[in-house]
């Protein structure tokens, strides 16, 4: 029987895509939130005018009910190392634990008690207090983030941190390598910005649905007036980002980008074209079919003109030597390990570079053992492990486009809204407003592709080139797996299911009537508003 | 007095704004892009609010 069986790493690697993914249709929207609600903040304490006061307390208020069930959701993860991935805990514990713990500090000590002042700060603190406060929630949420994407750079491009062989692990080398990582840099920069879209969009669109049913319409105006500008600023800013993390992948992950541009062979000439559209076959390891703009693929990725870009099937052509020096790291690694001798150390460190090429081997050899591979098996085996040095096609071509066609569809938007807000049109663009309403979702859709390309693009390793994912993951059984499964995917529709009730009901609710129109039937003041002589402040 | 406090407050603010560029820049550059850029993302929306005012003014004393 093998060692590690393939359907319980399957299963892992679907329970935490499942709860990543959950937990990330939470993250964004407290990412943009918590800086919007730092710029109405600031406006109203230029201004001096209520109504932004009572823009920054009502979109909290649905901040806040975002934060509180989102954050559950993401605890989940941390133990699933622990529980899932053991396998990678113990191998890069030293270095992965140092900016999970940091998060969680961040978090739960930072950020919720800024968030605690935040919301019952507002008669007890000055106005430039409270302000700060506010900023600080903002930069404390930010910043929990940055040391989550900071562990993902890690797994992306691992810096900082050499192996082991006495430990058998991933040893923690240099913090600052590890935290100024290009890729965790811009990492972060393209998820927290990608978290303002989402905030930005958010706000416009509850605002639109305002304007549409003829209700709080001065607060709405002002609304989409400062999430219009905010967001354009902000989607602007995420293509300029994604084009970096692109030119990293380039770079670091020469399979990721392949698959991203569903390129199977080496351009050879600066005419190869960048594939708007692709039906990649990943057994045939061809396209299907293809569409595509000559002349923009090279300057794209490489940001030159007449650099190549390598191929999928020359990528893995290219593992076949890594993969036998891997196994051959691999074998001195085991002798070492018994003799503690400086001739099988030596041996080691010739081929330590390879040695994840080795791990991904082991899936191939029979009885998953490197020892038990014949001279005659080997080029079998060689060429099966060259086979699965590259991730999914299909899934990674078509992730990354739908989160790159989002983006431009979000710049338009934006545009036009900004546009229109400065020429008080609003109104008279109905097919618009209602656009914007609909379009509340996607730029949490783009994020979760954006995972999607992150994530699958990076197999077949988990930390990228050191530990494939099927040696990453524990050895539950299968029962176990599914069971736990069902549980977290039940509890996690619960929770979404709680955050569209309660989102849907106060957004519907409105921050209270202040325009002159009569509230419509079934709409009321949120309670928090509903204080004696609040109504009839005046806000122009 | 007031002022001369205010003055050094900024000043030493300067002074840490400067050495952040110069070592953010340094060794992170999309970190401070992000410092910078974020800034600059809240202020211009925060321009736009304080714009809409001046329009909605502007409007009241034409009509
Ligand atoms: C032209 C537009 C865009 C480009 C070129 C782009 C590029 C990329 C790339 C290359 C990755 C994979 C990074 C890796 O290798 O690990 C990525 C990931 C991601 N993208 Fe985008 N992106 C774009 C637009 C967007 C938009 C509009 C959003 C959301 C509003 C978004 C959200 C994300 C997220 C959340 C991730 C995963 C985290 C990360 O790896 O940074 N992206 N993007």
């Amino acid at each position: 029987m093998p060692l590690i069986d393939p359907t319980v790493v399957d299963l892992s690697r679907l329970q935490f895509a499942l709860t990543a993914l959950y937990h990330f249709l939470f993250v964004p929207l407290t990412l943009g939130m918590t800086m919007i609600l730092a710029a109405m903040e600031t406006t109203y304490v230029i201004t001096g005018k209520q109504v932004y006061k009572d823009m920054t307390q009502f979109w909290g208020k649905l901040f806040g009910i975002n934060f509180a069930i989102g954050v559950a959701t993401g605890l989940t993860m941390e133990f699933e190392f622990g529980t899932n991935w053991s396998m990678f805990s113990h191998f890069v514990g030293d270095v992965f634990g140092t900016p999970l713990a940091i998060e969680g500090l961040m978090a739960f000590f930072m950020e919720s008690t800024f968030i605690g002042l935040m919301f019952f700060g507002w008669d007890r603190l000055s106005k430039p207090a409270h302000l700060a406060i506010t900023y600080l929630v903002a930069l404390a949420s930010n910043l929990s983030a940055l040391w989550i994407l900071i562990a993902n750079g890690f797994m992306q491009d691992p810096k900082g941190a050499s192996f082991n062989p006495d430990t058998m692990r991933m040893q923690f080398n240099s913090f600052v390598q590890l935290v100024f990582s290009p890729d965790a840099q811009a990492k972060f920069v393209h998820t927290s910005i990608a978290g303002f879209v989402t905030g930005a969009m958010f706000v416009m669109g509850v605002s639109a649905y305002y304007l549409l049913t003829n209700r709080h319409k001065e607060f709405a105006a002002r609304s989409i007036r400062m999430a219009a500008v905010f967001g354009l600023i902000s989607t602007l800013a995420v293509v300029t980002l994604g084009d970096a993390l692109g030119r990293l992948d380039d770079l670091l992950q020469p399979t990721k980008i392949a698959a991203i541009e569903g390129l199977w062979h080496t351009t050879t000439s600066p005419a190869a074209p960048w594939l708007v559209a692709a039906l990649p076959d990943d057994k045939t390891q061809s396209n299907v079919f293809e569409i595509g703009v000559p002349y923009v693929l090279t300057p794209l990725i490489t940001h030159t003109f007449d650099k190549s870009i390598p191929g999928l099937i020359d990528l893995e052509g290219a593992a076949g030597p890594k993969i036998l020096n891997g196994i051959k790291a691999i074998d001195a690694l085991q002798q070492y390990s018994t003799t503690h001798d400086a001739a099988s150390l030596a041996t080691f460190k010739q081929y330590e570079d390879d040695m994840g090429y080795g791990f991904l081997a082991q899936q191939n050899a029979p009885n998953q053992d490197l020892n038990a591979i014949t001279p005659a098996e080997m080029p079998a085996v060689v060429q099966q492990t060259e086979l699965d040095t590259v991730p999914n096609v299909f899934v990674t071509f078509w992730a990354f486009r739908i989160m790159m066609f989002l983006g431009f569809y979000f710049i338009a938007l934006f545009a036009f809204m900004a546009y229109f807000s400065l020429k008080n049109q609003l109104e008279n663009n109905r097919f618009l407003l209602k656009l914007c309403m609909i379009s509340i979702p996607a730029p949490i859709l783009a994020c979760e592709f954006g995972w999607i390309t992150a994530e699958a693009g990076r197999q077949p390793w988990s930390v990228y080139g050191w530990l494939p994912t099927f040696q990453a993951a524990s050895s539950h059984n299968v029962g176990y797996m599914v069971f736990s499964l069902i549980g977290f995917a039940l509890l996690y529709s619960l929770f979404i299911a709680a955050e569209l009730y309660l989102m849907f009901k106060y957004a519907r609710l409105g921050p209270q009537s202040h325009d002159h129109a009569a509230p419509v039937a079934g709409t009321g003041a949120l309670p928090m508003f509903a204080k004696p002589g609040f109504a009839a402040k005046s806000w122009e | 007095m007031k002022t001369f406090t205010k003055f050094l407050g900024l000043a030493v603010v300067l002074l840490i704004a400067i050495v952040l560029a110069v070592l953010c820049g340094d060794y992170g550059p999309w970190y401070f892009a992000w410092l910078v850029g974020t800034t600059m993302i809240i202020l211009i929306a925060v321009a736009g609010g304080v714009l809409f005012e001046t329009q909605l003014e502007t409007q009241k004393k034409g009509s």
